[in-house]
C-alpha cells in the first residue's frame, strides 16, 4: 500500500528532459491535465548555467555534476554472458542526464535526421543488394515508420531548436554545400549555418579536392536572434567551448528548458513534482491497461498517481528499466530469444583522427561549440556502394572543434608516452594546432547483446539495477575500421599536415568498455515495429501489450544510425503525439492491430 | 583529518638537505606554508609531490608540485571526490576486466592513503629517490606490475593518481593547483571568461588575452582568495 494515493490524472510522463517536457506542451493544449514526475532538481539556464561559473571543467566535465547521480542508481555491465557483470560504479562511456532538462541541458546539439534508408533498414538493404546480404548474426530491422511520415516533425524539431546549417535536399533539389545525401527537406534550416574555424575549413577543402559532399554541421547552437514556435527566445551562440557537458548561460544552445519548459510551466494543465522518483507503472487486474505510477516524492513518501495515460520519458535505458521492474511487456530472453523488452539494446561505433599541423596554422581550439565543425556524410548509412564491404551501416566523419578544455583536450602525435617530460613537451606543443575528428557510426542490434536485471546489485531503493550485455558485432568493427580508413585519407590530404594519428575503440581485438566517454547514444532495448513478435511497442510508440503506455526516446530504436539520436527520437516523439492526440484521445484502443 | 605539517618541511625532506633558500620563491608550498594539509599526512605529501613530479616533472613551466598540485590533490581527497560521492559503492566487490572499471571496494581517498603506504612499503626510496628509480616504479605502477596486496590493484591505483594530477595542472586555480595559470599558460588555454563569437573565424591569430579563472581578479593568480574549503568543492 503506497502511503499515499492522489487524485487522478489524465497524463502522467515520466522524465522531464526533450521527450517529457514536449509531451507535456502538446497535450497539456490538447486539454490534458500533465503531471511530470522528474527524479532531479529544478534547475535554470538563467540561474543555473551562468559564466564563468558554469565554465568549471573539473566540476562539469570531469565529475559529471550535471548529470546521473550514481550512488542511488547505475548499471551492470558485461562483454558477454560468460562474464559476470559488474556495476558501472563511475560514470564514463555514457552521462544520462538528472533534473529539469534531462540530458538535453548538457548535450552538444548536433541536430540530425535519419536517411530514408535507415529507417527501413532490413528492407531497402535486402532490396538493394539481396535477401542474403545482412549478416546473419544481426537482428536489423525496420523501423516501422518511413522518412516522408516523419519529415514534418523532423522538420517542426529543428524550428524548436532554430538549428543552424544549410539544406542538400531542398523538396528534391540537391544542393552542393549541404548534405546531399540527406532525406528531401521541406524547409530551409531555420538559421545559417556556423562560422567556422581554420580545422574545419582545412578538412572541407581536402574532401572537396577528393570528390566528396562536406558541408557545416547541422546544430543546434543558434547562430542569430531566433523566436521558436512555441515563442521561446534564443541569442547567437559565443563559440564559448563549454557546451558538450555543459549547459548554456548565453541562452544559445537549444535545450528543453528555454525552449519548451518556460512556455508550458504557466499553463494550467502543466504541474512538474521534482524529486519524484517513479519506482513503477502500475497495471490494472486484467494487466491490459496501466492504472498510473507508483514514486517516491521529496519526502521520502510513496506515493500513488493513477492516470489515464503513462507516457514513459525517463531515457532510453531507464525506460527498459522500469518496463522490467513493472513487468511491461515480456522480458526478452537471449537464449529462446523469445520475448521483447531489452532486446536489440546497441550503442554507437566511435573512432577518432587527429591531424597535426605545422606551427603556422593556429586552431584556436578553446574557440568551440558542441556542434562546430564539418561534415563528410559519404560513408554514412547505404550512402556508398556496400556490395564488396561485408557489412551493413556506415558513419559520418566529423572535422569537429568543440573545445580546448585543457584537462581533456591534449592531443598528442603517434608514439608520444602517456605522461613524463616528453608527453609535457607534446602537449605544449601541439595543443594549438590539432584538428580533431571523429568517426561516429551506426551500431547493429545482436541476439546476444540486449538489457534485463541484474540478479545481484539494486539501487538506492532496492530494485534491482539493470544489467547491460553489450559488445561491438564484427559487422561494425569491419565498417569502423574502413570509414576509420577514410577519414585518416581525408586528414592525410589536408594542407599543413605534419602527422596522423587514428584510435577506433571498436577496433577488432578490443572490447566495448564502460570507461572512456563515447556517446549518451544508448538505443533499442524497448524498440518499435509492426510485428508484436519483434517489438514492444507499435510503430505509434503505444505498447502492444499495455495500450495506454506510450514509449518515448532512443530505446525505440531497432539498431542505432550513424547519427546522434535526438532529432530522430524527437521526430518519433512527434509523431507520436500527433496520433495520441488525434486519433487516440477520443478513442483509447490500440492503434495498431496485433 | 587536517594535520598540521608545514609545507616547507615536506619539502626540505623531498630536496633531501638542499638548502630552503635555493627553492624558488614562488613554490606553491611557500605560499601556503602556514596552514595545514586537510587530508594527507607529511609523508602522503612527500610522496605525492615526488611521484607527480615523475607524471608531470619541471621544466620551462613548473612541475606538477610546483604548480600546486599537491595541494589541488589534498583538497580533493579530503572533499566529495575523497569521499565517494561520484561512485557507486555498494557490494559485493569483485575483481572485473579492464573493462568493467573501478571496482575497487574502497572510495578514492582510502584507497590512495592505502595505496601510497603499499607503495612506499614496496619502494622506501621512492621519495627521496633519483630520476630513473622514480620513473621505473611509475612506469611498473601504470602498468600494473607491482603488487600492493589484495584490495589495492595497481593500475586504477596509478589511473587515480595521474587523473588527479593531470587535473590539478590544468584544472581551475580556485582548486589550489594550475598555480598562477602554470597550465593553462603552458598550452595557450584563455580560460573561463569564454566568449569568441568575433574571433572563431579569424584563422592563424593567436588569441591575445591571457588567462583568466571563475575566480579571476586583475593582479591576481585566480586561487582562492581566503583559505580553500574542501568540503565545497
Ligand atoms: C554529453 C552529451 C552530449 C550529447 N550530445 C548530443 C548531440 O549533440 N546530439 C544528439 O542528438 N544527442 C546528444 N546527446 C543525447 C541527448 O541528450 C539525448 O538523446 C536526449 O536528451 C534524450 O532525451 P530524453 O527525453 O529521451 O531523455 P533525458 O533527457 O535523459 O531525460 C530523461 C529524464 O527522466 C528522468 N528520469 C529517469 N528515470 C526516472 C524515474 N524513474 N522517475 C522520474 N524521473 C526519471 C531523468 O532524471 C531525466 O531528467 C548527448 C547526451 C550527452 C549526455
Ligand atoms: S558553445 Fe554556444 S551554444 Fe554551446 S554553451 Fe557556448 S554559447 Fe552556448
Amino acid at each position: 500500500m503506497p502511503d499515499k494515493t492522489l487524485p487522478k490524472t489524465d497524463v502522467v510522463i515520466i522524465g522531464g528532459g526533450w521527450t517529457g517536457l514536449t509531451a507535456a506542451y502538446e497535450l497539456a493544449h490538447e486539454g490534458q491535465r500533465c503531471v511530470i514526475l522528474e527524479r532531479g532538481n529544478h534547475r535554470h539556464d538563467a540561474t543555473s548555467f551562468g559564466a564563468p561559473e558554469e565554465h568549471d571543467e573539473l566540476k562539469y566535465a570531469l565529475r559529471a555534476t550535471h548529470m546521473m547521480d550514481v550512488r542511488k542508481s547505475t548499471l551492470t555491465f558485461r562483454n558477454d554472458t560468460s562474464q559476470r557483470a559488474l556495476p558501472m560504479r563511475r560514470l564514463g562511456s555514457f552521462l544520462p542526464g538528472e533534473g529539469l532538462g534531462g540530458a538535453g541541458i548538457h548535450w552538444n546539439g548536433q541536430l540530425w535526421r535519419p536517411l530514408p534508408s535507415d529507417l527501413e533498414m532490413r528492407s531497402h538493404y535486402e532490396n538493394r543488394y539481396g535477401a542474403q546480404f545482412i549478416p546473419e548474426d544481426l537482428s536489423v530491422q525496420d523501423w516501422g515508420v518511413t522518412y516522408d511520415e516523419l519529415e514534418p516533425h523532423l522538420d517542426f524539431f529543428e524550428k524548436i531548436c532554430g538549428a543552424a546549417g544549410y539544406a542538400g535536399n531542398l523538396n528534391g533539389e540537391k544542393r552542393a554545400g549541404g548534405n546531399v545525401f540527406e532525406g528531401p527537406r521541406q524547409n530551409e534550416y531555420p538559421n545559417p549555418a556556423m562560422k567556422q574555424p581554420v580545422s574545419s575549413t582545412k578538412f572541407g577543402k581536402a574532401a572537396e579536392r577528393m570528390g566528396l559532399n562536406p558541408f557545416p554541421f547541422p546544430s543546434a547552437n543558434v547562430t542569430q536572434k531566433y523566436e521558436n514556435p512555441y515563442g521561446a527566445q534564443l541569442h547567437p551562440c559565443a563559440y564559448c567551448g563549454f557546451c558538450e557537458r555543459f549547459g548554456c548561460g548565453y541562452f544559445a544552445k537549444a535545450d528543453p528548458i528555454i525552449c519548451v519548459y518556460d512556455r508550458i510551466k504557466e499553463h494550467e494543465n502543466f504541474e512538474i513534482r521534482f524529486q519524484s522518483t517513479v519506482m513503477r507503472v502500475e497495471k490494472s487486474a486484467d494487466g491490459r491497461t496501466a492504472t498510473g505510477v507508483t514514486y517516491i516524492d521529496a519526502d521520502g513518501l510513496e506515493v500513488f498517481q493513477p492516470a489515464d495515460i503513462v507516457c514513459m520519458n525517463a531515457y532510453a535505458l531507464w525506460n527498459v528499466h522500469l518496463m522490467l521492474v513493472s513487468g511491461l511487456g515480456e522480458p526478452y530472453d537471449p537464449e529462446t530469444r523469445t520475448g521483447t523488452v531489452g532486446r536489440n539494446y546497441s550503442y554507437q561505433t566511435i573512432a577518432s583522427v587527429d591531424a597535426f599541423f605545422e606551427k603556422e596554422i593556429i586552431t584556436n581550439p578553446f574557440m568551440g561549440a558542441g556542434a562546430l565543425g564539418v561534415i563528410v556524410d559519404d560513408y554514412n548509412g547505404d550512402n556508398f556502394d556496400h556490395s564488396d564491404l561485408g557489412f551493413v551501416g556506415g558513419a559520418y566523419i566529423a572535422c569537429k572543434q568543440y573545445h580546448g578544455r585543457p584537462i581533456s583536450y591534449q592531443p598528442t602525435p603517434e608514439g608520444t608516452p602517456r605522461w613524463g617530460a616528453e608527453w609535457k613537451r607534446a602537449v605544449r606543443e601541439n595543443y594549438l594546432h590539432h584538428a580533431d575528428m571523429v568517426v561516429h557510426g551506426s551500431s547493429m542490434s545482436t541476439p546476444g547483446n540486449y538489457l534485463d536485471l541484474d540478479p545481484t546489485w539494486t539501487d538506492a531503493y532496492g530494485r534491482p539495477l539493470l544489467r547491460m550485455t553489450f559488445n561491438f558485432p564484427d559487422n561494425d568493427r569491419k565498417m569502423a575500421e574502413y570509414v576509420t580508413n577514410r577519414a585518416v585519407e581525408i586528414a592525410q590530404n589536408m594542407e599543413n599536415v605534419t602527422s596522423v594519428a587514428s584510435s577506433n575503440l571498436a577496433a577488432v581485438g578490443s572490447d566495448y568498455t564502460v570507461v572512456p566517454y563515447q556517446t549518451t547514444h544508448n538505443v533499442g532495448g524497448a524498440i518499435m515495429g509492426t510485428d508484436r513478435n519483434t517489438s514492444v511497442v507499435n510503430r505509434y510508440g503505444q505498447m502492444w501489450d499495455h495500450h495506454n503506455v506510450f514509449v518515448f526516446g532512443a530505446c525505440l530504436f531497432p539498431q542505432n544510425l550513424g547519427y546522434n539520436p535526438t532529432g530522430p527520437l524527437m521526430g518519433l516523439a512527434y509523431w507520436t503525439l500527433e496520433h495520441l492526440k488525434n486519433d487516440y484521445l477520443a478513442n483509447p484502443r490500440p492503434l495498431m492491430d496485433a | 583529518m587536517g594535520q598540521e605539517f608545514s609545507r616547507r618541511a615536506v619539502l626540505a625532506g623531498l630536496t633531501s638537505g638542499a638548502a630552503l633558500a635555493a627553492l624558488p620563491v614562488n613554490h606553491a608550498f611557500a605560499a601556503l606554508d602556514d596552514k595545514p594539509f586537510y587530508f594527507l599526512t607529511r609523508d602522503e605529501a612527500r610522496f605525492l609531490a615526488s611521484f607527480c613530479d615523475t607524471l608531470i616533472p619541471e621544466d620551462e613551466y613548473p612541475s606538477a608540485s610546483q604548480a600546486g598540485v599537491v595541494d589541488f590533490i589534498d583538497l580533493q581527497l579530503a572533499g566529495p571526490y575523497g569521499k565517494g560521492r561520484y561512485l557507486y559503492m555498494q557490494g559485493p566487490f569483485f575483481e572485473g576486466t579492464e573493462q568493467q572499471g573501478y571496482q575497487v571496494s574502497l572510495p578514492p581517498a582510502e584507497f590512495i592513503r592505502q595505496g601510497i603506504a603499499a607503495l612506499a612499503e614496496a619502494e622506501p626510496r621512492f621519495a627521496g629517490g633519483d630520476d630513473g628509480l622514480r620513473l621505473l616504479v611509475t612506469t611498473r605502477l601504470s602498468e600494473g606490475s607491482v603488487d600492493l596486496g589484495s584490495g589495492l590493484p595497481a593500475k586504477p591505483l596509478f589511473d587515480e593518481l595521474w587523473t588527479l594530477t593531470n587535473s590539478g595542472y590544468f584544472a581551475d586555480p580556485m582548486y589550489g593547483g594550475n598555480k598562477s595559470y602554470a597550465g593553462w599558460e603552458m598550452v595557450g588555454f584563455p580560460g573561463a571568461h569564454a566568449y569568441y563569437l568575433s574571433f572563431v573565424d579569424q584563422h592563424n591569430v593567436p588569441y591575445p588575452q591571457p588567462p583568466m579563472g571563475i575566480n579571476h581578479q586583475p593582479g591576481r593568480d585566480g586561487s582562492m582568495p581566503s583559505g580553500l574549503k574542501p568540503q565545497e568543492l
